[in-house]
């Protein structure tokens, strides 16, 4: 009997590879994606593994024992967890303020809460750090000009809250609007009408609802905090965090085994984080569960309710937007906070010594994005439609590069491409293969979702008609997915663009990156043609962004608002 | 003109797992058929008795895990289902929302080797056929359910496959066009003489369209035959009960004599006609229609009415006999005597529309 049903159960296995076997196209592809998702996202993480445990060519806890001796390292562990829950509730108390404003209130705002809650998205990670300095530090604009004080600090601790719960509170706010607006409006009505009032509503209803939400928002930042490596790097000073002791323990102190135990840590932290978040929080939604609303929400319109939550959020999103408005500023002044003459010498700079890296990162970009946008389609595809001996490691390996922080993976990458064969240190290919890597899980996900809308059915429809694997891809699937790809392609371009913490470690002379420009002007303290730097990177970004988003609607794609990245 | 090819379906069996791998469910269990060249075939039964799977295996979709596929003689085990003869007309339509409707139609065609004015010369025929015209550069969503029904149709037909497959296409609309639209596909396929096989649930639409009817149930064949030997002579329990309303007498065989049983029937001894293959002593049932039956002061069986409706068109009786119930309708009560519950009759009926299982 076990063994008939063993039969059974592999018979039916080999049913689905006969299908797949039949078709050389599919085999080849599924091998290849295979072989590379390897070689690329878990042989570097294996490297990091094996140079945190090999010490002289034997295996040893040494590095381990060292950076545990290290109070420093005691130290920054702290000061990473202390600053992820720190920052976590705030970004998520903002977030939520936002998608309560957007969701539930008849605000007059509503635009302008949007924006900025985009903003931080698509821009360079540390343009509000920067910001941050030339406002509130020893210069700054505010502390120093308006309030008149001379020794304002604003590195560190308090430096870094402030600009990550700017900085990622957009993904709390993004994660929660979309929960808020499926919850049915009956439910609420419901608890009205047996008695209930707004406030009792919002404490029993509302808020339960959303509580495993809520504690996925915070999980969520919590993760985004940990592996964040460019607003420490800029206004950290000394407090140091895990992300940053990696890239200064292997390429400041030459310490490769202590950087790689390091990096060990922090990848086993974010992978708990990313299993807490996948596998428990996100089983607990009720939300996705009562699924869509029946109808439209009755805004709030009483104005006891909407004044104050509007006032909250508009002063959030001056403050925000402050700093934005700083970095073009920032760019034409002589110095910040001491010589405000208007000057051109930044930007003269820029387009002078910066044209190199200002190329160099443009075209690693383009040539990383189209390839990021194709390939994740096509894992998408293979993901949710085929079934396969493989298929499981594919979709593992693409959300476990998710969960790498950059840092990790940079470090991964140097010490797994410096021997033959696989030399690729120095390379601009490694460069764009870790563009590519950075982006693809994002890409990945969208095109999941995108595909799981699509009735199986169209695609059979046209090959039963005679279209082979390839034909059915190019001509039904992508066509039917090309807002999650286009959306892809801008993610990529401006992920690739703005990178920071995976390529800091891969930058060569040859190859220069805008991103580690910045930062190295920012370490000189020439903020003026930091700015400039960024002023001129933000203006590409947009620029590309429009350019593809005019592409997109010549192409009869809506851009709907659930995929304005 | 239509090249239509037959359906060989030899020992044909899918297992799926269920329970995340745990235990195996027979969706379809061991079956054989032969559908013939321009025979109009469907499979009919229950939700879950195996009738899409068998369709989806004749088109490649599923791969069979025993048995095999011939298409117009050649087997298709090993062929995709863009290499197969076959043409399938998908429940939800499965239109490309992101072509119009010419391009729709065209789309297979632009994959075969043929000219541009041939390929234009067919789409317009077909546009034609189901009646489409003018419609060509909308899209999907600018027409009614019927109209992108018809446009699933001349997708499929445009191809001149060697089968024509259907996997419920009309599950979608609603009952008026429904019974439009099925006389609409019994017409074109007709006309065209292409081998179809139809997959439903709908017994109406079975009748309707098949020139054979394949009852399927948990994933094996109760029976094959024309929609009249269906519904007069069904093979099973099974069969007699989806197939329309059934009453069921029990009975006993008290014997059997060339192709006339006797059967003993809650206190009565009927001589009934029957082919099977029972033997004397055998339980049995017999299959009584609801409108084959007739009440009166005297006739072959005993009965009390249990409960009497009347529904306009006809008076709506549930009888007591012997141990079993069985409904009767009898059509146009005005000038009939109407029974009320309680009242003790008996039943007639002609032997022919007796049927021993």
């Amino acid at each position: 009997m076990t063994i008939n049903k063993r039969r059974m159960k592999n018979q039916h296995k080999i049913d689905d590879m006969k299908k797949i076997w039949k078709d050389p196209v599919l085999v080849t592809t599924i091998l290849f994606l295979i072989v590379t998702l390897a070689i690329f996202i878990l042989y570097p993480l294996y490297s990091v593994l094996k140079v945190s445990f090999i010490n002289e060519g034997n295996f040893s806890l040494k590095a381990y024992v060292q950076i545990l001796k290290d109070i420093d390292f005691r130290q920054t562990l702290g000061n990473t967890l202390l600053l992820g829950v720190t920052v976590g509730i705030l970004s998520t108390v903002i977030g939520f303020l936002f998608a309560y404003a957007d969701a539930y209130i008849k605000s007059h705002f509503k635009k302008l809460f949007k924006v900025v809650s985009i903003l931080p998205i698509i821009s360079p990670p540390f343009v509000l750090a920067l910001s941050a300095i030339m406002l509130f530090g020893q210069f700054g604009l505010i502390t120093r000009q308006l309030l008149g004080i001379n020794n304002a600090n604003i590195y560190g601790f308090k430096g870094i809250v402030m600009v990550q719960t700017m900085t990622f509170f957009p993904v709390a706010y993004l994660l929660l609007i979309g929960l808020l607006k499926k919850i049915d409006p009956a439910l609420e009505e419901a608890a009205r009408s047996m008695g209930a009032s707004r406030w009792v509503t919002f404490k029993t209803v509302t808020l339960p609802l959303l509580l495993p939400g809520i504690a996925n928002a915070f999980l969520l930042t919590f993760i985004e905090v940990v592996a964040d490596f460019s607003n420490p790097m800029v206004i950290g000073g000394n407090f140091s965090t895990l992300a940053t002791k990696i890239y200064m323990q292997a390429i400041g102190n030459y310490d490769m085994a202590g950087g790689a135990a390091i990096a060990v840590v922090l990848l086993s932290l974010s992978i708990l984080l990313f299993a807490l978040e996948k596998f428990w929080i996100e089983k607990k939604s009720y939300v996705t569960v009562t699924g869509k609303a029946s109808r439209e929400r009755d805004v709030i319109t009483e104005k006891h309710i909407v004044w104050p939550i509007d006032i909250a959020c508009l002063l959030i999103t001056i403050f925000v937007l402050s700093f934005y408005v700083l970095v073009p500023i920032g760019g034409i002044f002589k110095v910040m906070g001491v010589d405000y003459t208007l000057t051109l010498a930044h930007f003269k700079y820029v387009f002078n010594l910066g044209l190199e890296p200002l190329k160099d990162t443009t075209l690693l970009s383009i040539y990383a994005t189209p390839i990021t946008g194709i390939l994740g389609m096509i894992i998408a595809f293979l993901i949710v439609r085929k079934r396969f001996v493989g298929r499981s490691f594919i979709e593992f390996t693409s959300l476990l590069a998710m969960a790498v922080p950059g840092t990790v993976l940079g470090l991964g990458y140097i010490s797994a491409y410096n021997t033959k064969p696989l030399l690729l240190t120095g390379t601009g290919l490694i460069i764009v293969i870790a563009f590519i890597v950075r982006s693809l899980p994002v890409g990945v996900r969208s095109g999941v979702a995108a595909l799981q809308q699509i009735d199986p059915a169209i695609e059979e429809a046209a090959q039963d008609l005679g279209a082979n694997s390839t034909k059915v891809f190019v001509s039904v699937t992508l066509p039917l997915i090309k807002t999650a790809f286009f959306s892809g392609l801008v993610y990529t371009f401006v992920r690739s663009m703005t990178a920071v913490s995976a390529v800091i470690f891969l930058i060569t002379p040859k190859y220069k990156l805008l991103t580690a420009s910045i930062l190295s002007q920012v370490d000189n303290g020439r903020f003026g043609v930091a700015s400039a730097f960024s002023t001129v990177l933000i203006l590409i970004v947009y620029v590309a962004i429009a350019i593809m988003y005019f592409g997109l609607n010549k192409m009869g794609v809506s851009k709907s608002d659930d995929n304005i990245l | 003109m239509q090249r239509s090819k037959g359906v060989n379906i030899k020992n044909l069996t899918k297992i799926y797992q269920t329970h995340g791998g745990k235990s195996e469910f027979k969706a379809v269990d061991n079956i054989s058929l032969d559908i013939k060249a321009g025979e109009f075939v469907t499979l009919l039964g229950p939700s879950g008795c195996g009738k899409t799977t068998t369709l989806r295996m004749i088109a490649g979709f599923e791969i069979p895990s025993e048995g095999d596929i011939y298409i117009g003689g050649d087997k298709v085990d090993n062929l995709t289902p863009d290499k197969r003869d076959t043409a399938m007309v998908f429940q939800s339509y499965a239109l490309f929302p992101h072509l119009n409707i010419y391009d729709n139609i065209s789309y297979g065609l632009k994959l075969k080797k043929i000219t541009k004015a041939q390929l234009d010369e067919k789409v317009k025929n077909i546009i034609e056929l189901v009646g489409l015209k003018g419609m060509e550069v909308r899209y999907p969503n600018q027409l009614s359910g019927g109209q992108q029904q018809r446009v699933a149709l001349a997708r499929a037909l445009v191809m001149e496959p060697g089968v024509l497959l259907f996997d419920e296409p009309l599950s979608n609309l609603d009952a008026k066009l429904r019974v439009y639209m099925r006389a609409e596909i019994r017409k074109i396929q007709k006309k065209v003489g292409i081998t179809a096989v139809y997959v439903t649930h709908d017994q109406s639409e079975a009748m309707s369209l098949s020139d054979r009817i394949i009852i399927m149930n948990k994933g094996i064949v109760e029976q094959v035959g024309t929609p009249k030997e269906i519904y007069y002579t069904p093979a099973t329990e099974f069969v007699a009960d989806f197939i329309g309303t059934a009453n069921f007498l029990d009975g006993e065989i008290l014997g059997i004599k060339g192709e006339i049983a006797t059967v003993l029937v809650s206190g009565g001894v009927l001589e009934l006609p029957y082919r099977g293959t029972k033997k004397v002593k055998d339980t049995c049932k017999i299959v009584l229609r609801p409108e084959a039956i007739e009440m009166g002061e005297k006739g072959l069986l005993k009965g009390e009415i249990v409960s009497s409706t009347f529904m306009g068109a006809y008076q709506d009786y549930v009888i007591r006999v012997g141990d079993n119930e069985i409904k009767c309708e009898d059509f146009n009560p005005q000038v009939k005597t109407v029974y009320s519950e309680g009242d003790k009759i008996f039943i007639n009926f002609k032997k022919e529309n007796a049927h021993i299982i």
